[in-house]
């Protein structure tokens, strides 16, 4: 994703988006905050999983929940898929077809046969037409990107295939959530 | 460790951790629905006795009579009057089907909170044979058994009723399922379910955690075709396994 960075906004900007989405002032901003102040181009509500996902990786205190201190991480995470969606979606119609992902998947130097690629458009294609929405797409990248993570670990010779023991194998493919 | 079930589930190396033996499909709850599992209860609530946290519809579910809403009069054939009334009640938009978010809405665990959105859209996956995403009144049927099986497995593990199962008492629940697993999966077990105190599992998280483990488990039998406990895997074919199999 290093071509999507955004430069940090300043705290004060930061300090006004953290306070309009702290619905509750808690000082933390929740799951369902989170989820409330995302969009994802469409009237459906953000990804749970995909929310859950992100406050996971910013939420430095394993309250379930990112604090003032982490949330400019978060912002910035979160423009960042926002500048490497919009680069893929070529025709401008919000989402990504099959043919935008492979092209994404690609350039982030996934190789990947077209049996896949049709699985994660299954898969990830929550709402039924064939193409994948922003928020849809961010849990595509980060599942891929912790499985990969996981069989790489194993992959010393890098030779694309791992000799694991079952309970290993059980541990890396429980990557998502219980 | 012992491994007298290998003698049954083939798999007579034995290496690491054992597989769940016993006979093929009995020893896996969440595989078919129905098939040789602990007696479920229907209609019995979890937990016992509050009615505010019983399955399903807790908080939806008014005075009314569910005939008078809409549905007509007798319920259609192997459906029986009770479920049906549920079915009317979890049905929101009286469209005739469920989703998952209204299943999601009508059941609630052990905390008083609703089961996980991965857990709904799991259950009602396992009965969408037209695979629409819903549920007619049938698949609803069935889907009503299988939770109330579950809900009586769960409650069995869960000795001392506090609504979840600790790390001991999961460990238990899948040992008497077959599955020889090491404490420190166990443990990684209870760590990804609640990620906060790494105490506890509830009830959905165990549904998934369950057919999760079952799923996987099948997955990694058929590449294993020496059953030495050990597969080798391409990463293409291991993606493949992951996302085909997690919900």
């Amino acid at each position: 994703m290093s071509h999507f960075q955004s430069p940090m906004p300043s705290r004060e900007f930061l300090w006004d988006v953290f306070q309009r989405v702290d619905k509750d002032r808690s000082g933390y901003i929740s799951t369902d905050e989170l989820q409330i102040a995302l969009s994802n181009g469409t009237w459906t509500p953000f990804n749970p999983e995909t929310v859950r996902l992100m406050i996971g990786m910013f939420d430095k205190q394993s309250r379930g929940a990112v604090n003032f201190e982490d949330f400019g991480a978060l912002w910035k995470y979160v423009t960042d898929w926002q500048n490497c969606f919009r680069s893929f979606d070529r025709d401008n119609s919000g989402n990504i077809d099959r043919n935008e992902l492979k092209i994404a998947l690609s350039s982030f130097g996934y190789r990947l046969s077209e049996h896949l690629i049709d699985l994660l458009v299954r898969k990830y294609d929550r709402s039924g037409k064939g193409v994948i929405y922003f928020d849809d797409f961010i849990q595509c990248c980060i599942v891929l990107y912790t499985l990969t993570s996981s069989f790489r670990q194993y992959d010393t010779d890098q030779d694309g295939v791992i000799t694991i023991h079952y309970e290993q194998f059980l541990s890396m493919v429980f990557s998502l959530r219980i | 460790m012992s491994y007298q079930n290998l003698s049954y589930g083939g798999y007579p190396g034995g290496a690491g951790s054992g597989y769940p033996g016993g006979q093929q499909m009995s020893g896996y709850p969440g595989g078919q629905p129905g098939s040789g599992y602990p007696g479920g209860q229907p209609g019995v609530g979890y937990p016992g006795g509050q009615s505010t946290s019983g399955y399903p519809g807790g908080q939806s579910y008014g005075g009314g009579q569910p005939q008078q809403m809409g549905y007509g009069g007798g319920a259609p054939p192997g459906v029986s009057p009770e479920v049906q009334q549920w079915f009317a009640a979890v049905d929101r938009d009286r469209s005739g089907r469920i989703c998952a978010s209204e299943l999601q809405a009508a059941l609630v665990n052990g905390h008083g909170k609703n089961f996980s959105e991965t857990a709904c859209r799991l259950m009602i996956g396992m009965f969408d044979h037209d695979k629409s995403g819903t549920i007619d009144v049938q698949e609803f049927q069935m889907l009503y058994n299988y939770i109330n099986q579950w809900l009586a497995t769960f409650r069995s593990y869960d000795k001392d009723g506090s609504g979840n199962v600790e790390e001991h008492e999961l460990s238990q629940a899948l040992h008497q399922m077959g599955f020889r697993f090491s404490p420190q999966f166990v443990k990684f077990l209870i760590e990804k379910s609640d990620t906060q105190n790494h105490k506890y599992m509830s009830v959905d998280q165990f549904i998934v955690t369950c057919v999760q483990i079952q799923r996987f488990t099948e997955a990694f039998r058929t590449r294993d075709k020496e059953m030495k406990g050990i597969i080798s895997i391409s990463f293409e074919d291991f993606l493949g396994v992951a996302l085909s199999c997690n919900i």
